[in-house]
């Protein structure tokens, strides 16, 4: 064991200034705010993104996220905007998430799809994937990749993130399993997937705030929040979520109540990996639409 | 599927009922340790710590209703049934099989070699009573119970909260239970056995950790290891007073390693860790 390690010890140190120390440990050595230029993350939410049944409503959540990519880049157009994402030669893979208990959802991927259409991208020079990205030709051939998922907790990540969505790209994801997906950034580096991701969205509009049984799912523990976290950064992005995720389970549980495994492969992505920023003071937070019951 | 796999989960499948009232099942999935991530993703993790062998997974279905998902996990010994069960122990007994918790519209029990989970979709007024109906019928088509693992019997009985002390292997899991350090200090690596149990004292509550190495030699670098990152600044050999202003404290018995955290004092520290080699004597070694 060469660095020394981070014990509990450590923790009771710093507790008493830590406002979510008991939620993050031991991610908290990692997450130390640090000196840079903020990253944007945008919030927008909007009542109306779920239907009275709590579906999805396409429209209102492709004029949402084009809301989110405008704000994001600094655009009042959203066509522009998108353009400001993709270049009309782009070929452009779109990773989601199909887990069947809480999946992107079709209308978060059309919505991106309009998107990436209305900057010039052919229909033929894009494809929406999750578990066969490693055998589509679009992937392989992908200039420019768009990550969306759906922000849960998760029973071994801590958090089923931005940053994790990207285990489909490795063959075996089980080696990046280690000290519970402590070095997921990693994959973000190999040569297929690096420099490529041009945009993230963390689904906000069920999120899972707490897991139970093999498959960590209740829909008892999801709650609409109906919202989009969009960012350039998925570190940000991820950290941003986290935060929402953390506060609906103090508002639950009447407490700080840590997550099944501490997501500390969000605060390594930054320290360990240099993927981007989870520190909360180097994000730059743009919230728009809807603000009761926002959390953060 | 090997014969072998096949046999295994024609044997789990027959303990599940292959109707619940009204509710009517589908095919069954089967997984083992290599593909659990399928159905699990990243979550199977917790159960191959726990060195899973298979899963059945069956599916009740009834239209109108929400479906009922049985898993039934063969752990491969009861220590291991047990010690995935302890993972999460929030929830009312239900009074099945060997230990049980219901919440939320989820049993999970344990029996013999087996870990079994039964949840519905949605906890409605029909659906609770069937999935705690399913859970009683599956555990009574296990023909045996399982024997508790011995760890258990070196915990002292004096203020021990009996339905909260958890079995494992790995050190996320430790973590998850009570946080020790963000590196194995403790080389658990896996292979070694471990409980840990919470006992209610005046001051709060202290955990003790009872470590079983599979051999003297880890136990020893174990020992040194969690020494040497937990408390260098130890005036006295494996007792140290840390920042809260409770004590810790270690111990080495042959292959077993015990640690006091969180006690009042260091009296009881001392009192706890003589007591459990105590218990040890009496009760023999883990590992033969």
């Amino acid at each position: 064991m060469s660095a020394k390690a981070f014990t509990r010890r450590d923790f009771l140190k710093v507790a008493s200034v830590a406002p979510l120390a008991g939620a993050l440990i031991p991610g908290l050595r990692a997450g130390q705010a640090g000196a840079g230029p903020k990253v944007r993350v945008v919030l927008v939410r909007d009542p109306a993104a779920l239907d009275a049944s709590g579906r999805p409503d396409g429209e209102v959540i492709g004029r949402i996220l084009d809301e989110a990519v405008s704000a994001l880049v600094g655009e009042t157009d959203a066509a522009a905007a998108w353009k400001r994402i993709v270049r009309p030669d782009d070929v452009v893979g779109i990773k989601t998430n199909v887990w069947d208990k809480l999946p992107t959802t079709s209308a978060v991927e059309q919505a991106i799809k309009r998107g990436v259409m209305s900057a010039g991208v052919p229909e033929a020079k894009l494809s929406i994937d999750d578990r066969g990205v490693l055998r589509n030709p679009i992937f392989q051939n992908a200039t420019t990749l768009i990550n969306a998922r759906p922000a849960r907790t998760h029973h071994w990540a801590g958090m089923g993130s931005c940053i994790k969505n990207y285990i489909q790209f490795v063959p075996r994801p089980s080696d990046y399993h280690g000290d519970t997906c402590a070095d997921l950034a990693a994959i973000w580096n190999l040569p297929h997937v690096k420099g490529k991701t041009r945009l993230n969205i963390l689904v906000m509009l069920t999120p899972l705030f707490h897991g139970i049984g093999p498959s960590s799912y209740s829909r008892e523990f999801t709650w609409p929040y109906r919202g989009l976290i969009v960012s350039r950064d998925p570190v940000a992005a991820d950290a941003t979520g986290l935060r929402v995720l953390l506060a609906k389970r103090r508002e639950h549980f009447g407490e700080d109540r840590p997550l099944p495994m501490t997501p500390h492969h969000i605060f390594l992505a930054d320290t360990r990996h240099h993927l981007g920023v989870s520190a909360e003071d180097r994000i730059e937070l743009v919230r728009l639409g809807w603000r009761e019951g926002a959390l953060v | 599927m090997t014969a072998q796999r096949s046999s295994g989960a024609a044997r789990l499948a027959s303990f599940i009922p292959r109707t619940a009232g009204p509710w009517l099942s589908e095919a069954d999935r089967v997984y083992d340790a290599e593909t659990i991530f399928q159905y699990l993703d990243g979550a199977g993790e917790v159960y191959r710590s726990y060195n899973m062998k298979l899963l059945v997974s069956r599916r009740f279905h009834k239209d109108g209703r929400p479906d009922i998902v049985v898993d039934l996990f063969d752990m491969g010994s009861p220590d291991d049934a047990f010690g995935v069960f302890t993972h999460d122990l929030d929830g009312e007994d239900a009074g099945t099989g060997q230990g049980s918790n219901y919440k939320a519209g989820l049993l999970s029990f344990w029996k013999d070699n087996y870990f079994v989970s039964v949840q519905t979709e949605e906890e409605t007024k029909d659906s609770k009573p069937a999935v705690l109906d399913l859970g009683q019928r599956i555990a009574a088509a296990i023909p045996k119970n399982g024997p508790a693992p011995k760890l258990l019997s070196y915990l002292p009985p004096e203020g021990l909260e009996a339905g909260r002390v958890c079995y494992f292997h790995n050190y996320s899991i430790l973590n998850y239970h009570f946080f020790v350090a963000d590196t194995d200090i403790l080389l658990l690596g896996g292979k070694a056995a471990a409980v840990l149990a919470s006992y209610k004292t005046a001051g709060g509550e202290s955990k003790l950790l009872v470590v079983a190495y599979p051999d003297e030699a880890q136990a020893a670098r174990a020992y040194e290891s969690f020494g040497k990152n937990y408390m260098p600044d130890a005036k006295k050999p494996g007792l140290v007073r840390t920042e809260d202003k409770k004590w810790t404290a270690s111990a080495r018995a042959g292959d077993v390693v015990i640690v006091v955290f969180n006690a009042d004092s260091d009296e009881f520290a001392m009192t706890q860790l003589a007591a459990v080699q105590e218990l040890m004597a009496a009760a023999g070694p883990v590992r033969k």
